[in-house]
Protein backbone atom coordinates (compact mmCIF):
# COMPACT_ATOMS: atom_id res chain seq x y z
CA UNK A 1 0.00 0.00 0.00
CA UNK A 2 2.74 2.41 1.07
CA UNK A 3 4.84 1.43 -1.95
CA UNK A 4 1.98 2.08 -4.32
CA UNK A 5 1.29 5.46 -2.74
CA UNK A 6 4.96 6.38 -2.91
CA UNK A 7 5.18 5.27 -6.54
CA UNK A 8 2.08 7.29 -7.42
CA UNK A 9 3.46 10.36 -5.65
CA UNK A 10 6.80 9.97 -7.40
CA UNK A 11 5.11 9.61 -10.80
CA UNK A 12 3.02 12.70 -10.09
CA UNK A 13 6.15 14.68 -9.18
CA UNK A 14 7.85 13.56 -12.37
CA UNK A 15 4.82 14.52 -14.45
CA UNK A 16 4.47 17.88 -12.72
CA UNK A 17 8.08 18.74 -13.46
CA UNK A 18 7.91 17.47 -17.04
CA UNK A 19 10.23 14.51 -16.63
CA UNK A 20 9.70 11.80 -19.22
CA UNK A 21 11.77 8.70 -19.83
CA UNK A 22 12.78 9.42 -23.42
CA UNK A 23 13.59 13.06 -22.71
CA UNK A 24 15.60 12.15 -19.64
CA UNK A 25 17.58 9.48 -21.53
CA UNK A 26 18.10 11.95 -24.40
CA UNK A 27 19.47 14.51 -21.95
CA UNK A 28 21.78 11.91 -20.38
CA UNK A 29 23.18 11.02 -23.82
CA UNK A 30 23.33 14.71 -24.66
CA UNK A 31 25.26 15.49 -21.48
CA UNK A 32 27.73 12.64 -22.05
CA UNK A 33 28.36 13.88 -25.61
CA UNK A 34 28.77 17.44 -24.33
CA UNK A 35 31.30 16.30 -21.72
CA UNK A 36 33.22 14.38 -24.38
CA UNK A 37 33.20 17.39 -26.74
CA UNK A 38 34.36 19.72 -23.96
CA UNK A 39 37.10 17.31 -22.94
CA UNK A 40 38.29 16.82 -26.50
CA UNK A 41 37.98 20.30 -27.96
CA UNK A 42 37.87 22.71 -25.02
CA UNK A 43 39.95 21.45 -22.11
CA UNK A 44 42.20 19.07 -24.02
CA UNK A 45 44.48 21.54 -25.80
CA UNK A 46 44.67 23.91 -22.83
CA UNK A 47 45.34 21.14 -20.34
CA UNK A 48 47.96 19.67 -22.66
CA UNK A 49 49.70 23.06 -22.82
CA UNK A 50 49.45 23.47 -19.05
CA UNK A 51 50.86 19.97 -18.58
CA UNK A 52 53.65 20.68 -21.06
CA UNK A 53 54.52 23.90 -19.27
CA UNK A 54 54.37 22.17 -15.91
CA UNK A 55 56.75 19.47 -17.15
CA UNK A 56 59.03 22.11 -18.58
CA UNK A 57 59.08 24.01 -15.32
CA UNK A 58 59.74 20.75 -13.47
CA UNK A 59 62.56 19.97 -15.91
CA UNK A 60 63.91 23.48 -15.42
CA UNK A 61 63.81 23.06 -11.66
CA UNK A 62 65.50 19.67 -12.00
CA UNK A 63 68.20 21.22 -14.15
CA UNK A 64 68.56 24.08 -11.71
CA UNK A 65 69.01 21.61 -8.87
CA UNK A 66 71.60 19.72 -10.93
CA UNK A 67 73.40 22.96 -11.77
CA UNK A 68 73.33 23.99 -8.12
CA UNK A 69 74.78 20.61 -7.12
CA UNK A 70 77.42 20.88 -9.82
CA UNK A 71 78.17 24.43 -8.76
CA UNK A 72 78.54 23.35 -5.14
CA UNK A 73 80.84 20.51 -6.21
CA UNK A 74 82.78 22.85 -8.46
CA UNK A 75 83.09 25.35 -5.60
CA UNK A 76 84.33 22.58 -3.33
CA UNK A 77 86.84 21.48 -5.97
CA UNK A 78 87.91 25.07 -6.55
CA UNK A 79 88.28 25.69 -2.82
CA UNK A 80 90.33 22.50 -2.49
CA UNK A 81 92.47 23.47 -5.50
CA UNK A 82 92.96 26.98 -4.12
CA UNK A 83 93.89 25.56 -0.72
CA UNK A 84 96.31 23.17 -2.37
CA UNK A 85 97.75 25.96 -4.51
CA UNK A 86 98.03 28.15 -1.41
CA UNK A 87 99.87 25.37 0.41
CA UNK A 88 102.21 24.82 -2.53
CA UNK A 89 102.78 28.55 -2.92
CA UNK A 90 103.48 28.90 0.78
CA UNK A 91 105.94 26.04 0.64
CA UNK A 92 107.63 27.49 -2.44
CA UNK A 93 107.87 30.89 -0.79
CA UNK A 94 109.39 29.36 2.32
CA UNK A 95 111.83 27.39 0.19
CA UNK A 96 112.62 30.52 -1.83
CA UNK A 97 113.09 32.49 1.36
CA UNK A 98 115.39 29.82 2.76
CA UNK A 99 117.26 29.64 -0.52
CA UNK A 100 117.42 33.43 -0.75
CA UNK A 101 118.77 33.76 2.77
CA UNK A 102 121.38 31.07 2.07
CA UNK A 103 122.42 32.80 -1.15
CA UNK A 104 122.40 36.15 0.61
CA UNK A 105 124.65 34.78 3.36
CA UNK A 106 126.95 33.29 0.78
CA UNK A 107 127.06 36.52 -1.18
CA UNK A 108 127.65 38.50 2.01
CA UNK A 109 130.54 36.24 2.93
CA UNK A 110 131.93 36.55 -0.58
CA UNK A 111 131.51 40.30 -0.46
CA UNK A 112 133.25 40.42 2.91
CA UNK A 113 136.07 38.27 1.59
CA UNK A 114 136.32 40.35 -1.52
CA UNK A 115 136.32 43.56 0.53
CA UNK A 116 138.98 42.18 2.82
CA UNK A 117 141.09 41.24 -0.25
CA UNK A 118 140.61 44.72 -1.68
CA UNK A 119 141.57 46.25 1.66
CA UNK A 120 144.66 44.07 1.91
CA UNK A 121 145.69 44.97 -1.61
CA UNK A 122 145.06 48.62 -0.91
CA UNK A 123 147.17 48.46 2.24
CA UNK A 124 149.95 46.77 0.36
CA UNK A 125 149.76 49.35 -2.42
CA UNK A 126 149.70 52.14 0.13
CA UNK A 127 152.70 50.66 1.89
CA UNK A 128 154.62 50.31 -1.40
CA UNK A 129 153.66 53.82 -2.40
CA UNK A 130 154.73 55.14 0.99
CA UNK A 131 158.05 53.35 0.75
CA UNK A 132 158.59 54.75 -2.69
CA UNK A 133 157.69 58.23 -1.51
CA UNK A 134 159.99 57.89 1.43
CA UNK A 135 162.81 56.85 -0.89
CA UNK A 136 162.09 59.72 -3.21
CA UNK A 137 161.88 62.14 -0.31
CA UNK A 138 165.14 60.88 1.05
CA UNK A 139 166.79 61.37 -2.30
CA UNK A 140 165.31 64.85 -2.61
CA UNK A 141 166.36 65.63 0.92
CA UNK A 142 169.94 64.49 0.22
CA UNK A 143 170.05 66.62 -2.89
CA UNK A 144 168.72 69.59 -0.96
CA UNK A 145 171.22 69.07 1.82
CA UNK A 146 174.10 68.84 -0.72
CA UNK A 147 172.87 71.93 -2.53
CA UNK A 148 172.49 73.82 0.71
CA UNK A 149 175.97 72.79 1.82
CA UNK A 150 177.44 73.88 -1.44
CA UNK A 151 175.77 77.26 -1.19
CA UNK A 152 176.77 77.75 2.45
CA UNK A 153 180.35 76.72 2.06
CA UNK A 154 180.79 78.13 -1.40
CA UNK A 155 182.62 75.09 -2.33
CA UNK A 156 182.03 73.22 -5.46
CA UNK A 157 181.14 69.71 -4.46
CA UNK A 158 182.25 66.81 -6.52
CA UNK A 159 180.39 63.60 -7.01
CA UNK A 160 182.01 61.91 -4.04
CA UNK A 161 181.08 64.81 -1.80
CA UNK A 162 177.55 64.82 -3.04
CA UNK A 163 177.30 61.11 -2.49
CA UNK A 164 178.64 61.27 0.99
CA UNK A 165 176.48 64.22 2.02
CA UNK A 166 173.46 62.46 0.59
CA UNK A 167 174.20 59.28 2.46
CA UNK A 168 174.77 61.18 5.72
CA UNK A 169 171.56 63.19 5.30
CA UNK A 170 169.54 60.14 4.44
CA UNK A 171 171.07 58.26 7.35
CA UNK A 172 170.08 61.04 9.71
CA UNK A 173 166.39 60.69 8.76
CA UNK A 174 164.37 58.16 10.76
CA UNK A 175 162.64 55.43 8.99
CA UNK B 1 24.87 56.18 -22.36
CA UNK B 2 22.78 56.17 -25.52
CA UNK B 3 23.96 52.61 -26.19
CA UNK B 4 22.78 51.53 -22.76
CA UNK B 5 19.40 53.19 -23.27
CA UNK B 6 18.94 51.63 -26.68
CA UNK B 7 19.88 48.19 -25.28
CA UNK B 8 17.42 48.63 -22.44
CA UNK B 9 14.73 49.73 -24.87
CA UNK B 10 15.38 46.67 -27.01
CA UNK B 11 15.26 44.47 -23.93
CA UNK B 12 11.99 46.12 -22.92
CA UNK B 13 10.51 45.61 -26.32
CA UNK B 14 11.51 41.97 -26.56
CA UNK B 15 10.43 41.01 -23.09
CA UNK B 16 7.45 43.30 -22.92
CA UNK B 17 6.01 42.34 -26.26
CA UNK B 18 6.44 38.67 -25.58
CA UNK B 19 4.78 38.96 -22.20
CA UNK B 20 2.03 41.19 -23.45
CA UNK B 21 1.21 39.15 -26.50
CA UNK B 22 1.60 35.74 -25.00
CA UNK B 23 0.85 36.47 -21.43
CA UNK B 24 2.26 33.00 -20.71
CA UNK B 25 4.29 31.94 -17.75
CA UNK B 26 7.19 29.53 -18.18
CA UNK B 27 6.01 26.04 -17.39
CA UNK B 28 8.18 23.51 -15.52
CA UNK B 29 8.48 21.30 -18.55
CA UNK B 30 10.59 22.19 -21.56
CA UNK B 31 9.14 22.68 -25.04
CA UNK B 32 9.75 20.06 -27.70
CA UNK B 33 10.98 21.73 -30.88
CA UNK B 34 11.41 18.61 -33.01
CA UNK B 35 9.89 15.17 -32.35
CA UNK B 36 7.57 14.23 -29.50
CA UNK B 37 7.86 14.05 -25.70
CA UNK B 38 7.44 10.30 -25.72
CA UNK B 39 10.09 9.59 -28.34
CA UNK B 40 13.15 11.12 -29.92
CA UNK B 41 12.99 14.84 -29.41
CA UNK B 42 14.96 18.04 -29.51
CA UNK B 43 13.87 20.39 -26.75
CA UNK B 44 14.57 24.09 -26.30
CA UNK B 45 16.70 23.37 -23.23
CA UNK B 46 18.75 20.89 -25.26
CA UNK B 47 19.43 23.62 -27.80
CA UNK B 48 20.61 25.91 -25.01
CA UNK B 49 22.99 23.25 -23.72
CA UNK B 50 24.40 22.86 -27.24
CA UNK B 51 24.73 26.62 -27.51
CA UNK B 52 26.59 26.75 -24.21
CA UNK B 53 28.85 23.90 -25.33
CA UNK B 54 29.47 25.65 -28.64
CA UNK B 55 30.41 28.88 -26.89
CA UNK B 56 32.86 27.10 -24.56
CA UNK B 57 34.41 25.12 -27.42
CA UNK B 58 34.69 28.22 -29.65
CA UNK B 59 36.22 30.18 -26.80
CA UNK B 60 38.80 27.47 -26.09
CA UNK B 61 39.51 26.89 -29.78
CA UNK B 62 40.03 30.63 -30.33
CA UNK B 63 42.29 30.78 -27.29
CA UNK B 64 44.36 27.83 -28.46
CA UNK B 65 44.58 28.79 -32.13
CA UNK B 66 48.10 30.13 -31.80
CA UNK B 67 49.38 28.31 -28.77
CA UNK B 68 52.72 29.44 -27.40
CA UNK B 69 54.76 28.30 -24.44
CA UNK B 70 54.61 31.83 -23.02
CA UNK B 71 50.88 32.63 -23.02
CA UNK B 72 49.64 36.05 -24.07
CA UNK B 73 46.24 37.67 -24.50
CA UNK B 74 43.33 35.32 -25.07
CA UNK B 75 45.35 32.17 -24.45
CA UNK B 76 46.50 33.60 -21.14
CA UNK B 77 42.89 34.31 -20.12
CA UNK B 78 41.68 30.83 -21.12
CA UNK B 79 44.60 29.20 -19.33
CA UNK B 80 43.90 31.29 -16.27
CA UNK B 81 40.29 30.08 -16.17
CA UNK B 82 41.16 26.41 -16.68
CA UNK B 83 44.13 26.49 -14.32
CA UNK B 84 42.13 28.30 -11.61
CA UNK B 85 39.36 25.70 -11.92
CA UNK B 86 41.91 22.90 -11.84
CA UNK B 87 43.61 24.30 -8.74
CA UNK B 88 40.23 24.84 -7.08
CA UNK B 89 39.19 21.21 -7.58
CA UNK B 90 42.69 20.00 -6.73
CA UNK B 91 42.27 21.72 -3.35
CA UNK B 92 39.19 19.57 -2.71
CA UNK B 93 40.02 16.30 -4.43
CA UNK B 94 43.79 16.15 -4.17
CA UNK B 95 46.43 15.78 -6.87
CA UNK B 96 45.59 12.20 -7.88
CA UNK B 97 41.79 12.41 -8.07
CA UNK B 98 41.69 15.74 -9.86
CA UNK B 99 43.80 14.30 -12.69
CA UNK B 100 41.19 11.59 -13.20
CA UNK B 101 38.08 13.69 -12.78
CA UNK B 102 38.80 17.25 -13.90
CA UNK B 103 37.24 16.69 -17.31
CA UNK B 104 33.90 16.08 -15.56
CA UNK B 105 34.02 18.78 -12.89
CA UNK B 106 35.56 21.46 -15.12
CA UNK B 107 33.20 20.68 -17.98
CA UNK B 108 30.11 20.56 -15.77
CA UNK B 109 31.01 23.80 -14.01
CA UNK B 110 31.49 25.75 -17.23
CA UNK B 111 28.44 24.18 -18.82
CA UNK B 112 26.17 25.08 -15.90
CA UNK B 113 27.65 28.58 -15.64
CA UNK B 114 27.33 29.44 -19.32
CA UNK B 115 23.86 27.84 -19.54
CA UNK B 116 22.72 29.90 -16.55
CA UNK B 117 24.06 33.12 -18.00
CA UNK B 118 22.68 32.38 -21.44
CA UNK B 119 19.28 31.96 -19.84
CA UNK B 120 19.41 35.63 -18.84
CA UNK B 121 19.84 36.90 -22.39
CA UNK B 122 16.69 38.68 -23.59
CA UNK B 123 14.72 36.40 -25.85
CA UNK B 124 15.42 33.20 -23.95
CA UNK B 125 12.14 31.95 -22.58
CA UNK B 126 10.25 34.84 -24.17
CA UNK B 127 10.39 34.35 -27.92
CA UNK B 128 8.33 31.49 -29.25
CA UNK B 129 5.77 30.28 -31.69
CA UNK B 130 2.14 30.39 -30.64
CA UNK B 131 0.21 27.23 -31.33
CA UNK B 132 -3.41 26.92 -32.42
CA UNK B 133 -4.46 26.16 -28.84
CA UNK B 134 -2.86 29.40 -27.64
CA UNK B 135 0.16 27.79 -26.00
CA UNK B 136 3.58 29.24 -26.84
CA UNK B 137 6.40 26.97 -27.91
CA UNK B 138 9.44 28.89 -26.73
CA UNK B 139 12.47 28.50 -28.97
CA UNK B 140 15.00 28.80 -26.19
CA UNK B 141 14.92 28.04 -22.50
CA UNK B 142 17.54 28.23 -19.76
CA UNK B 143 19.37 24.89 -19.88
CA UNK B 144 19.11 24.29 -16.17
CA UNK B 145 15.50 25.43 -16.00
CA UNK B 146 14.63 21.96 -17.34
CA UNK B 147 14.81 19.24 -14.72
CA UNK B 148 15.62 16.65 -17.38
CA UNK B 149 18.97 18.42 -17.90
CA UNK B 150 19.86 18.76 -14.23
CA UNK B 151 18.69 15.19 -13.54
CA UNK B 152 20.84 13.94 -16.42
CA UNK B 153 23.86 15.72 -14.96
CA UNK B 154 23.21 14.33 -11.49
CA UNK B 155 22.65 10.78 -12.69
CA UNK B 156 25.77 10.83 -14.85
CA UNK B 157 27.68 12.08 -11.82
CA UNK B 158 26.13 9.36 -9.63
CA UNK B 159 27.23 6.63 -12.06
CA UNK B 160 30.72 8.13 -12.32
CA UNK B 161 30.81 8.46 -8.53
CA UNK B 162 30.26 4.70 -8.16
CA UNK B 163 32.88 4.00 -10.86
CA UNK B 164 35.51 6.26 -9.27
CA UNK B 165 34.66 5.05 -5.74
CA UNK B 166 35.04 1.37 -6.67
CA UNK B 167 38.22 1.87 -8.73
CA UNK B 168 39.83 3.97 -6.02
CA UNK B 169 38.84 1.83 -3.01
CA UNK B 170 38.17 -1.63 -4.42
CA UNK B 171 34.91 -3.43 -3.62
CA UNK B 172 35.97 -4.34 -0.07
CA UNK B 173 37.31 -0.89 0.60
CA UNK B 174 34.15 0.74 -0.74
CA UNK B 175 31.89 -1.15 1.67
CA UNK B 176 34.39 -0.80 4.49
CA UNK B 177 34.31 2.94 3.89
CA UNK B 178 30.58 2.98 4.39
CA UNK B 179 29.98 0.33 7.06
CA UNK B 180 33.26 -0.21 8.94
CA UNK B 181 33.57 1.40 12.40
CA UNK B 182 35.91 4.36 12.47
CA UNK B 183 38.28 4.35 15.40
CA UNK B 184 39.86 1.73 17.62
CA UNK B 185 37.45 -0.05 19.96
CA UNK B 186 37.62 -3.21 22.04
CA UNK B 187 35.34 -5.43 24.11
CA UNK B 188 31.59 -4.75 24.27
CA UNK B 189 32.19 -1.28 22.87
CA UNK B 190 33.49 -2.84 19.68
CA UNK B 191 30.24 -4.77 19.06
CA UNK B 192 28.20 -1.71 19.89
CA UNK B 193 30.15 0.37 17.44
CA UNK B 194 29.81 -2.26 14.72
CA UNK B 195 26.01 -2.13 15.14
CA UNK B 196 25.96 1.68 15.20
CA UNK B 197 28.20 2.05 12.16
CA UNK B 198 26.12 -0.53 10.30
CA UNK B 199 23.04 1.65 10.87
CA UNK B 200 25.07 4.74 9.90
CA UNK B 201 26.13 2.90 6.74
CA UNK B 202 22.48 2.16 5.89
CA UNK B 203 21.68 5.86 6.26
CA UNK B 204 24.75 6.63 4.12
CA UNK B 205 23.43 4.34 1.38
CA UNK B 206 20.08 6.18 1.45
CA UNK B 207 21.98 9.48 1.37
CA UNK B 208 24.00 8.30 -1.65
CA UNK B 209 20.79 7.63 -3.60
CA UNK B 210 19.19 10.89 -2.48
CA UNK B 211 22.20 12.97 -3.58
CA UNK B 212 21.40 13.02 -7.33
CA UNK B 213 17.83 14.01 -6.55
CA UNK B 214 18.99 16.82 -4.26
CA UNK B 215 21.62 17.98 -6.73
CA UNK B 216 19.21 18.08 -9.66
CA UNK B 217 16.32 19.74 -7.79
CA UNK B 218 18.59 22.32 -6.13
CA UNK B 219 20.01 23.50 -9.43
CA UNK B 220 16.71 23.28 -11.29
CA UNK B 221 14.81 25.02 -8.48
CA UNK B 222 17.20 27.95 -8.27
CA UNK B 223 17.42 28.55 -12.00
CA UNK B 224 13.76 27.99 -12.75
CA UNK B 225 12.78 30.05 -9.72
CA UNK B 226 15.04 32.86 -10.92
CA UNK B 227 13.46 32.83 -14.35
CA UNK B 228 9.98 32.83 -12.82
CA UNK B 229 10.93 35.76 -10.59
CA UNK B 230 12.28 37.75 -13.53
CA UNK B 231 9.19 37.01 -15.59
CA UNK B 232 6.81 37.98 -12.78
CA UNK B 233 8.72 41.21 -12.19
CA UNK B 234 8.71 42.05 -15.88
CA UNK B 235 4.95 41.65 -15.94
CA UNK B 236 4.77 44.39 -13.30
CA UNK B 237 6.49 46.93 -15.56
CA UNK B 238 3.86 47.03 -18.26
CA UNK B 239 4.46 46.85 -21.98
CA UNK B 240 7.32 49.33 -22.37
CA UNK B 241 8.97 49.29 -18.94
CA UNK B 242 8.99 45.58 -18.29
CA UNK B 243 12.76 45.69 -17.89
CA UNK B 244 12.74 48.17 -14.99
CA UNK B 245 11.52 46.02 -12.08
CA UNK B 246 13.53 43.03 -13.26
CA UNK B 247 16.83 44.86 -13.84
CA UNK B 248 18.21 44.63 -10.26
CA UNK B 249 17.31 40.94 -10.18
CA UNK B 250 19.19 40.36 -13.43
CA UNK B 251 22.41 41.20 -11.56
CA UNK B 252 21.41 38.87 -8.74
CA UNK B 253 20.69 36.13 -11.28
CA UNK B 254 24.18 36.60 -12.77
CA UNK B 255 25.54 35.91 -9.30
CA UNK B 256 23.09 33.05 -8.72
CA UNK B 257 24.22 31.47 -12.01
CA UNK B 258 27.81 31.43 -10.78
CA UNK B 259 26.93 30.30 -7.26
CA UNK B 260 24.73 27.44 -8.48
CA UNK B 261 27.42 26.22 -10.87
CA UNK B 262 29.83 26.33 -7.97
CA UNK B 263 27.44 24.59 -5.54
CA UNK B 264 26.67 21.72 -7.92
CA UNK B 265 30.29 20.95 -8.77
CA UNK B 266 31.60 21.68 -5.29
CA UNK B 267 29.12 19.30 -3.65
CA UNK B 268 29.82 16.65 -6.29
CA UNK B 269 33.55 16.99 -5.65
CA UNK B 270 33.05 16.78 -1.89
CA UNK B 271 30.88 13.64 -2.27
CA UNK B 272 33.61 12.02 -4.30
CA UNK B 273 36.34 13.12 -1.91
CA UNK B 274 34.43 11.68 1.05
CA UNK B 275 34.27 8.20 -0.44
CA UNK B 276 37.84 8.28 -1.80
CA UNK B 277 39.42 9.79 1.30
CA UNK B 278 42.11 7.44 2.58
CA UNK B 279 43.22 9.72 5.37
CA UNK B 280 41.51 8.18 8.40
CA UNK B 281 41.75 4.47 7.77
CA UNK B 282 44.28 3.82 5.08
CA UNK B 283 45.15 0.56 6.81
CA UNK B 284 41.69 -0.83 6.06
CA UNK B 285 42.39 -1.02 2.36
Amino acid sequence: MFTVLAANAFTKILNDFGVTGPLFIAQVINFIIVLFVLKKFAFGPIQAMLEQRKNRIAEGEEKLKRIETQLAESEERTTAAIEEANGTAKRLIEEAQESASAISEQKTQEAIASAQGILAKAEEAAKAERAQMVTELKQDFGRLVAATTANVTGKVLNDDDNKRINEEAVASIKG
Amino acid sequence: MSKILSTLSLLALITGVACAEGGHQLTPESNVLVGSRDGLAITNSMVMVWLATGIIVLFCQAATKKMSMIPVGFQNFAEWIIESLYNFFEGILGEHLVKRTFWFFGGTFLLILISNWLGLIPGVGTIGVQGEDGSVNYLLRGGNADINVTAAMSVVFAVLWFYWAFTENGTKGFFAHIFAPKGDFSGVMKFGMIAIFFLVGCLEIISIFIRPVALSFRLYGNVFGGEQTLESLMALGGTYFAFAPALPFMFIEVLVGLVQALVFTLLSAVFLKLICDHGDHAEDH
